[in-house]
């Protein structure tokens, strides 16, 4: 329905591609066996690990996620860090 | 010599049996020798849909504990009497009836007699799955574009690979174009980029489908029933032969999608 949509400004997602990506993750979990809470605590001891060495602004900001390549799925962590201009 | 070929889902009521006796009758209706057998034990159905329920004497687990002939309990098809049967389930014993070596060892005997063994799985992913995928040469997972039948797919393609089965194919049943043309229903390309198998055919919702199952028929006779080409273009393919996909777009004009539009809005 393309142009009617940008005529009236229509933003949100479809429902089908809201079920796509949830059905993404969900099948990346399946396979690995990993479950959301492991993966929590996971994430958990990885900041741990990563404060020891530099410095973390926003510890709420760490986002550690699972997502589906071609041949492999990547667990893939962005971790945002502070810029400190002290020597 | 013929070829084994288990239709399986992971998740109950996608379609399989209907896909069976679709791909059967179709696969009869071009002259090939077909029999089809139902692993489904204690909830036969394929019986029903092809319209054979009358008939059943014999049962796959009195082939399987001697009580008759591997002959004896085929029924006659008779639509296509000299080239199409059904092995009917057992609908009073459960699963553990029958093992995956006994199912290799009739899929054994009858491949001398058939081109074409077709075994309709039960759901789930115990015994009865692993009976019914232990003699295939081919396997056809069947889904519907939604989420929970997806991930059961997706699990299904796992324990494929699992049980050492190579390059099982994949049916996409149900497709409401409607509802695909306005963002409703995931589409063919996003299941099978996410399943990650290839394709053998896509299967438009069809009402043709519980009417001629009411009547015990199947919709590849009827020559208006989209559904029934779909399957009989899957029969095709499973021939060797190169068949275009149906398009089921339905072409929406402006009113349509203005009233999709105001509905789906929220």
């Amino acid at each position: 329905m393309g142009f009617l949509d940008n005529l009236f400004g229509r933003k949100q997602p479809t429902s089908s591609s809201v079920a796509k990506e949830r059905l993404l993750t969900v099948l990346v979990h399946d396979r690995v066996h990993l479950s959301p809470h492991d993966m929590d605590e996971m994430k958990r001891e990885i900041i741990a690990v990563i404060e020891r060495y530099v410095e973390v602004t926003n510890p709420e900001a760490i986002e550690v996620t699972l997502t589906r390549g071609e041949a492999t799925d990547h667990l893939k962590a962005d971790i945002p860090l502070g810029r400190s201009r002290q020597q | 010599m013929a070829q084994v070929i288990t239709i399986t889902s992971g998740k109950g009521g996608v379609g399989k049996t209907t896909t069976t006796a679709n791909l059967a009758t179709s696969l009869a209706m071009q002259g090939q020798r077909v029999v089809a057998i139902d692993a489904d034990i204690g909830l036969r159905n394929l019986d029903v849909v092809m319209g054979l329920e009358n008939r059943i004497v014999y049962d796959l687990v009195d082939v399987v504990e001697g009580r008759c002939r591997t002959r004896q309990a085929l029924i006659k098809d008779k639509r296509f009497p000299d080239n199409l049967f059904l092995l009917p389930a057992a609908q009073t014993r459960d699963k553990d009836a029958v093992t995956p070596d006994d199912m290799i060892a009739l899929c054994n005997e009858l491949r001398r007699e058939f081109d074409f063994i077709l075994i309709d799985s039960p759901a789930g992913i115990e015994g009865g799955f692993k009976n019914a995928i232990a003699p295939a040469d081919h396997i056809l997972i069947v889904t519907t574009p939604e989420m929970s039948a997806v991930r059961d797919a997706d699990r299904i393609v796992g324990l494929v690979e699992a049980y050492e089965k190579s390059n099982p194919k994949l049916i996409i049943n149900r497709i409401k174009a409607r509802m695909v043309a306005r963002g409703d229903m995931m589409d063919t390309p996003d299941v099978v980029e996410i399943l990650a198998i290839d394709l053998v055919g896509i299967v438009p919702d069809d009402e043709s489908i519980v009417i001629s199952t009411n009547r015990g028929e199947v919709a590849v006779l009827d020559r208006d029933s989209m559904a029934g080409k779909a399957y009989n273009n899957i029969a095709n393919r499973l021939l060797g032969h190169d068949i275009p996909f149906l398009v089921l777009d339905e072409k929406q004009g402006l009113w349509a999608q203005l009233v999709n539009m105001f509905r789906t809005r929220r």
